[in-house]
């Protein structure tokens, strides 16, 4: 086919594409964007102003153009985000020259390929919308170039195809794809899944919207405050723990060069000895958003790992592969833990190492400390904790950052942070004063959804806290943000940040946002989280696991089948309605049927009065076929025709059946 | 034409004898697809009849389909999965309405039109709709022909299209097999029906683009002869003896004082017979060939003409009907 693209046609496809590659479009850099939208804009306008169509040299600028543009800012092709804007430059380009059907075609197909690209990226429950009407346009536009293909010749006969307008085409598509829907449900709860990966995930999917880092400096946490986004979500097997117990221990940070908290590499050894669940135990199922790190998170203390992970000598919760996709895993948690009842002595080296000659006041105020309780670690940690809450410390997110000797500048003269900088400055002094103490990164908190019974905790819930080592009682958590700022550990971030900040305009709206998570938790747990393992338990609830894998195709082949065929009866029967929609003609084809069987066939291009009087002469009561036959006709053709008339026409054809004669007179005649 | 043809190559010769193999194979199925069910017009197409087969691009979104199907089961990204599905349930349903958009189409007539050789011959199609509902697309193509445009068919209506088929020499032709097509709605997948118009079709010579001109005074035949009542009143001339009675004008030869009779003549037209010994030209094609101009030309001069053809002979007359039985001979001539 050679055929030309009609303009209706080209912005079609134009506008299919541009709605495929929306969100594509608003996560790549504006420019690039700008650069997409203007080639796809430009195309446009050249088919309905019938300007001149760009010529080799344009399009080859377009076309590496975008690539160096795209190379230029993400420095590779690899990647996904970076694949999929190289995809959507591409076919940017692509329009530029899209004059011949087989162009439209392949754009248009490309454009179920960008809709299903977005996935990797987000799942979320509004792109489900995306999904249905981005489809839905495709193949629109795929219906009009066909259109296009059927009337490529030049027409020489008197009907050429008619062109189907733009909103009809748009409506014949949402049809189609309405109709596929059953057939893709069925699929997508029969397909088998993979239980791991053929290959690996490509990194940096998320943007950089990843949660948690697995070090901690200044601002680190703060930048996650704004990020209202779910991190995870909780649901347990018996009631929640307290508010105030809802600390989600994410990495244990023990090394500090004076500005950066980083992990220790001995941390990554299994634990000497885990907790037994008993009486108090926490069971729950967390759902993970992707965050292209390994952290877990769970409660204290993780009884085991989860499947496909591993627990690490600090409790710490670590994924084998980054998580890139909803992830959902059960925990065990036993609160009532000693956690290192013996401190090793090469550890306790690294809970007590700061670096040389920094924070001089602290270390002197540490020294003045321990002198007053030389001996009771656990009354000078309430003495300082007690100094923070007594002495003018503020919680804030609007502070200053530090210098060199950090804690000493947060002590003694700002006096004014949130959770990192109470929580650094804490362990510090711990450290100066001889108590071994490390700090603890993760989220605090959540929002409990009653109604749906479970937790949400989002990304602006990330806190760190510390854990100090006491004699008898192994790892303790002490969290100096409780002590300044109770509020913020029992209402959480935004209470205590309550008119500060203008990420949330009302109350309504954070409400709202609840709300709408519901469903999104919804969506998560019955359709992103439908992977092999529930797949298998709902196969299971059906008794249908135990089948043979040949039994199992059959039988998907058959609801297929089953998808298909009222679908195929519910085309036929939209036909069969117009065809028998009108009542008046119901009643004779009935009644033309009764004749049928009483041995009178009504011939084609006869009138009912001619087939009236042709079947008199063979049955009995054929004067009153003949009356019935005029008034049809009256009715059918004449100008006057009421419903009731109608109505009682189709009584009186009910109630008449022929009567045959009897079968000596029948054979004369 | 007919020489070279009696110097053709020998039927199966030995490098051909794959595509004597290929020959073979498509009679056979030809022989298959007639068994199957009626081929000939008129007839509805039914199951029978319809085959589909996914289109090139069908291949191709195939293909991306497989891909999105792939990534979306490694990544377990099930949105990726709902739209490979439906995507698929797409296409399954786009192959049921592609089958559905040619069942019960009737294929009422073929019509082929007259040509000489060289022009393209208009095979005229008719479709209906039997099931009341409507068609889109349908596509008459052949073998090696540029299919006909498209036609769409509203519910019980009647459309017509129109394949154009180049004939080369005159003769007897056979339609070739006609394939009716139909893409929509996707165009992922083809569903089609073959049929064999039953006729023949006789392509006329191509009239000559240069020709001596017509031999009409030369003709023999061509002699004014004296006509009846019927014809029209001519003139007045002496009486002779053997003029009937009533013709004589009896007012007038009182004036004149002698016999006058009236005379009455048919309009005369050139009578011409064209024989093929007359034509010139090297080969017996290029005879026939400004035989067939010369039809034209009396045709168009409105003369009387007849034909000696070998054997046949056309006695002479005139008009449409006469014209094409001259040219028919010609055609069929050798």
């Amino acid at each position: 086919m050679t055929g030309a693209l009609s303009p209706t046609t080209v912005l079609l496809v134009v506008g299919a594409f541009l709605f495929a590659a929306l969100p594509h479009l608003a996560a790549m850099p504006p420019w690039l964007a700008l650069v997409i939208v203007l080639a796809a804009i430009w195309r446009a306008t050249v088919e309905v102003l019938g300007l001149r169509r760009p010529n080799w040299l344009i399009r080859g600028f377009l076309t590496f153009g975008g690539l160096a543009l795209v190379i230029a800012h993400y420095g590779t092709f690899w990647g996904r985000r970076a694949a999929t804007v190289l995809l959507c430059v591409m076919i940017a380009a692509k329009l530029s020259e899209m004059f011949r059907l087989r162009d439209a075609r392949v754009v248009a197909a490309l454009g179920y390929f960008l809709i299903a690209t977005q996935f990797l990226f987000s799942q979320q429950l509004v792109l489900f919308a995306y999904l249905v009407v981005g489809c839905a346009l495709v193949t629109a536009a795929l219906m009009r170039i066909q259109r296009d293909a059927d009337s490529a010749p030049t027409p020489v006969t008197d009907s050429p195809p008619a062109a189907a307008g733009a909103a009809s085409v748009v409506r014949d598509g949402f049809l189609l794809m309405l109709l596929a829907v059953p057939f893709a449900l069925v699929l997508f709860t029969l397909f088998p899944r993979l239980a791991s990966p053929l290959w690996g995930m490509p990194e940096n999917a998320l943007d950089g919207r990843t949660g948690l880092s697995d070090e901690m400096s200044p601002g680190n946490i703060a930048s996650l405050f704004a990020d209202d986004s779910p991190a995870f979500r909780v649901s347990f097997d018996g009631p929640p723990p307290p508010r105030s117990e809802r600390y989600w221990r994410g990495p244990v940070l023990w090394r500090f060069d004076g500005r950066t908290w980083r992990r220790l590499f001995y941390s990554n050894r299994a634990p000497e000895r885990t907790p037994r669940p008993g009486p108090g135990a926490f069971s729950y199922t967390v759902q993970l958003e992707p965050s292209e790190r390994r952290w877990l998170f769970s409660l204290d203390y993780p009884v085991r790992a989860p499947e496909d992970a591993r627990l690490t000598a600090d409790f710490e919760l670590i994924s084998k592969t980054p998580v890139t996709t909803l992830m959902s895993y059960d925990v065990i948690s036993q609160p009532d833990f000693q956690d290192s009842v013996d401190l090793l002595q090469t550890m306790r080296r690294f809970a007590l190492l700061l670096p040389e000659g920094s924070n001089p006041r602290t270390r002197a105020h540490a020294e003045e400390l321990r002198r007053r309780y030389p001996a009771d670690d656990r009354a000078l940690i309430d003495a300082v904790l007690a100094w923070f809450n007594r002495e003018d410390f503020f919680y804030s997110l609007e502070t200053a950052p530090l210098g060199r000797h950090g804690a000493d500048e947060f002590l003694f003269d700002l006096r004014v942070g949130y959770c990192e900088y109470y929580a650094s400055a804490f362990v510090v002094l711990m450290r100066a004063a001889g108590i071994p103490a490390r700090i603890v990164t993760g989220y605090q908190g959540g929002f409990w959804q009653a109604a749906d019974e479970y937790l949400l905790v989002r990304q602006s819930d990330a806190h760190a806290w510390a854990e100090v080592w006491l004699e008898g009682q192994g790892w303790t958590r002490v969290d100096p943000t409780a002590a300044v700022s109770p509020s913020r550990i029992r209402d959480g971030a935004r209470s205590a940040l309550s008119g500060s900040q203008g990420w949330l305009s009302g109350e309504w709206l954070y409400q709202l946002r609840n709300q709408y998570d519901r469903l999104q938790n919804l969506w998560n747990r019955w359709v992103l989280g439908f992977d092999a393992r529930r797949q298998q338990n709902f196969l299971a609830s059906l008794g249908l696991d135990t089948l043979p894998p040949g039994v199992k195709a059959a039988l998907l082949v058959a609801l297929a089948g089953l998808v298909l065929v009222p679908l195929a009866l519910l085309l036929q029967a939209s036909t069969n309605a117009r065809r028998r929609r009108d009542r008046l003609d119901r009643a004779w084809h009935r009644l033309c049927g009764r004749l049928r069987r009483a041995g009178v066939r009504p011939l084609i291009g006869e009138t009912a009065l001619e087939t009236a009087r042709r079947s008199a002469e063979r049955i009995d009561n054929g004067h009153e076929l003949i009356t019935l036959a005029g008034e049809y006709s009256m009715l059918k053709y004449g100008p006057f025709r009421s419903e009731t008339a109608v109505s009682a026409f189709g009584r009186k054809t009910a109630g008449w059946r022929p009567i045959a004669r009897n079968p000596s007179s029948f054979n004369q005649s | 034409m007919s020489s070279r043809r009696s110097s053709a190559k020998p039927p199966f010769p030995e490098g051909d004898r794959a595509r004597s193999w290929v020959d073979a194979a498509q009679v056979r199925f030809a022989a298959w697809l007639r068994r199957r069910g009626p081929v000939h017009p008129p007839l509805t197409l039914g199951y029978r009849q319809i085959y589909i087969l996914p289109t090139r691009f069908g291949w191709l979104v195939g293909l991306l389909l497989f891909a999105m199907l792939l990534g979306s089961l490694n990544f377990n990204n099930n949105l990726g999965l709902f739209t490979t599905f439906l995507v698929a349930g797409i296409g399954l349903l786009s192959m049921h309405i592609a089958h559905r958009n040619l069942d019960g189409v009737r294929v009422a007539g073929c019509v082929p039109g007259q040509t000489f050789a060289g022009a393209p011959l208009e095979l005229s199609i008719t479709l209906r709709d039997t099931r009341d509902r409507a068609r889109r697309g349908l596509v008459a193509e052949s073998k090696r022909l540029s299919p006909a445009a498209g036609v769409d068919l509203a519910a019980s209506a009647s459309a017509e299209t129109a394949l154009s088929i180049p004939t080369r020499r005159r003769g007897w032709m056979e339609i070739p097999r006609i394939r009716l097509r139909t893409r929509h709605p996707l165009g992922w997948f083809e569903a089609w029906s073959w049929f064999w118009p039953e006729h023949k079709v006789l392509v006329w010579p191509r009239p000559a683009d240069q020709a001596p001109p017509l031999l009409t005074s030369g003709s023999s035949d061509s002699r004014n002869r004296s006509g009846d009542e019927s014809d029209e009143f001519h003139g007045l001339r002496d009486w002779r003896e053997g003029d009937p009675l009533h013709r004589i004008a009896w007012k007038a030869s009182q004036r004149h004082q002698h016999l006058l009779a009236r005379q009455f003549t048919r309009p005369e037209r050139d009578r011409i017979i064209l024989r093929l010994t007359d034509a010139p030209g090297r080969s017996l094609e290029e005879r026939i060939s400004i035989l067939a101009r010369w039809v034209m030309e009396a045709e168009r001069n409105e003369f009387e003409y007849g034909m000696e053809l070998g054997a046949t002979t056309i006695e002479p007359g005139s008009g449409e009907a006469h014209r094409i039985r001259c040219l028919d001979a010609l055609g069929e001539f050798g």
